[in-house]
């Protein structure tokens, strides 16, 4: 059951070509690894609606790590499980409504900008032209956000550091899936928020430990500092545990830092 | 705000099952969610007066967990659990009409409450549909129980259902109309059941005053 333009389609029904999620999969429907180059094949010649599973052979992006979740559940393709079509569905319409909330914040960012006849310094004007709104890509997005906010060092985070209070640099900021950015800007994007969440990890007898070893599992090294145009660690007041990799932390402009 | 048991109908359980009913409809975190939510199905597929109201402690119960730890394990289970019986519902049907109209009349129930952002669930649109067609086949017609289950779910959910998918209720239609006109066999009350659809679907579901009026003096008549 797909909602296209505006209707809900019969699956069979469909008019468009392999599922835009296919190329990124490396297991097929029922999880095992696919092979590389096989063609993707809609047509799975079902004969129920709601019938579970077939084969999906699919092409394979090589290097494409697949994100661990909860529950043995494949992530690939269209899930046949009612309980995973309501929740993908349901992360799509949010999708929506946070695309259209951002549209309406940007453009009254930038409506006010032109009032005051201020420069474009800002990175949020002429925001609105430039958005991410391939779905895609935000789904995609979303569910990478959703695991670091799942998390019980999220929820300590947000409890202990209120909004206003927040510190750039300093304090993880999630990453904002609205804005253009290549993929493995990204990606990254999303590696170093998550690791700087681990801060707020709930106490484990060995904290530093951890830490390094969460270090070299992501091979920090290959990461360049870009920008660090944040206020120093020693003027805030509002620091509760210091971080011991705030030193390789990166802010990542739209542009590919370069590797020396 | 205090819902009491009455609201939900769970005094057909025992009274362990309705505490446990009970904290999860304040507590999610403290139960098995897993547990409950087949609880609920078991119940619903036996009692034909809790599976017509059942969707609103699922409700309840998904609003909870989603407030309090922002979790969808409820829903999950509830759903997964809807599929798999519905995989087997025409060996339900054979084995015990009475369950099977209660699955239907659940199902479809779960349709009209559990909402995604005030949507329907687009994943039950279809087998929702599956199973009224199922109802309005020939061999269906012919129970005057599986006739009242299929116009009474058309009565509270055939507008959303038309308004997700236009062309099956059509489909649906177009089997009801042929019943009606031409199957032998069934009984007048099917008869007239079949027939206040069709003219309540034609009304844009609602029935005029008048037309209302006149089926009060039908039944009355009976």
């Amino acid at each position: 059951m797909l909602f296209v333009n505006g209707t809900f389609r019969h699956e069979s029904s469909h008019t468009f070509g392999p599922s835009r999620w296919s190329h990124c999969r490396k297991r097929g429907i029922n999880g095992s690894l696919r092979s590389n180059g096989e063609a993707d094949d809609i047509d799975r010649g079902r004969n129920g609606h709601t019938d579970s599973s077939y084969k999906h052979p699919d092409r394979r992006h090589p290097s494409f790590t697949t994100p661990e979740s909860t529950g043995s559940v494949s992530r690939c393709g269209r899930q046949a499980d009612w309980g995973s079509q309501v929740e993908d569905d349901e992360m799509r319409r949010d999708v929506h409504r946070d695309m259209q909330r951002y549209r309406r914040r940007i453009l009254g960012a930038e409506f006010t900008q032109r009032e005051r006849r201020a420069s474009s310094g800002s990175c949020d004007s002429r925001e609105g032209d430039n958005m991410e709104t391939d779905e895609a890509v935000l789904l995609r997005r979303q569910k990478q956000i959703n695991y670091g906010k799942n998390t019980l060092a999220y929820d300590r985070y947000i409890k202990e550091v209120p909004k206003h209070m927040r510190q750039p640099g300093v304090h993880p900021k999630t990453p904002n899936k609205f804005r253009k950015y290549s993929r493995r800007s990204w990606d990254q994007q999303i590696k170093l928020w998550k690791v700087k969440l681990h801060a707020w990890d709930p106490p484990a007898e060995e904290g530093q430990d951890k830490t390094l070893d969460v270090v070299e599992e992501l091979n920090l090294d290959d990461v360049m500092d870009i920008e660090l145009d944040f206020p120093t660690i020693t003027d805030s007041q509002n620091t509760q545990t210091s971080l011991p990799i705030h030193s390789l932390s990166v802010e990542v402009s739209g542009t590919e830092p370069n590797i020396a | 705000m205090e819902n009491s048991a009455e609201d939900y109908r769970i005094q057909s359980f025992d009274l362990d099952t309705q505490r446990l009913l009970k904290t999860a409809l304040k507590d999610p975190s403290l139960v098995n969610l897993e547990k409950v939510s087949n609880i609920i199905v078991d119940q619903s597929l036996k009692d034909p007066v809790f599976s017509k109201e059942a969707g609103r402690i699922c409700y309840t119960i998904v609003q909870a967990e989603a407030k309090q730890s922002n979790g969808n394990v409820f829903r999950r289970h509830l759903l997964n659990r809807l599929q798999q019986e519905f995989k087997e519902r025409e060996e339900m049907r054979a084995r015990s009409l009475q369950e099977w109209v209660c699955y239907v009349t659940f199902i479809c129930n779960i349709f009209d409450y559990l909402k995604v952002n005030n949507m329907p669930m687009v994943a039950l649109v279809h087998p929702v549909y599956d199973c009224l067609m199922r109802l309005a086949k020939p061999d269906a017609l012919m129970n005057e129980d599986e006739v009242d289950c299929l116009v009474v779910q058309l009565h509270r959910i055939g507008e959303q259902l038309e308004k997700a998918d236009n062309q099956r209720m059509n489909d649906l239609f177009f089997l009801l109309r042929d019943g009606f006109l031409l199957q032998e066999g069934l009984s007048s009350m099917a008869r007239l059941l079949l027939l206040e659809i069709l003219e309540f679907r034609a009304g844009g579901w609602m029935l005029s005053s008048t037309a209302h009026k006149q089926w009060c003096v039908s039944l009355l008549t009976w």
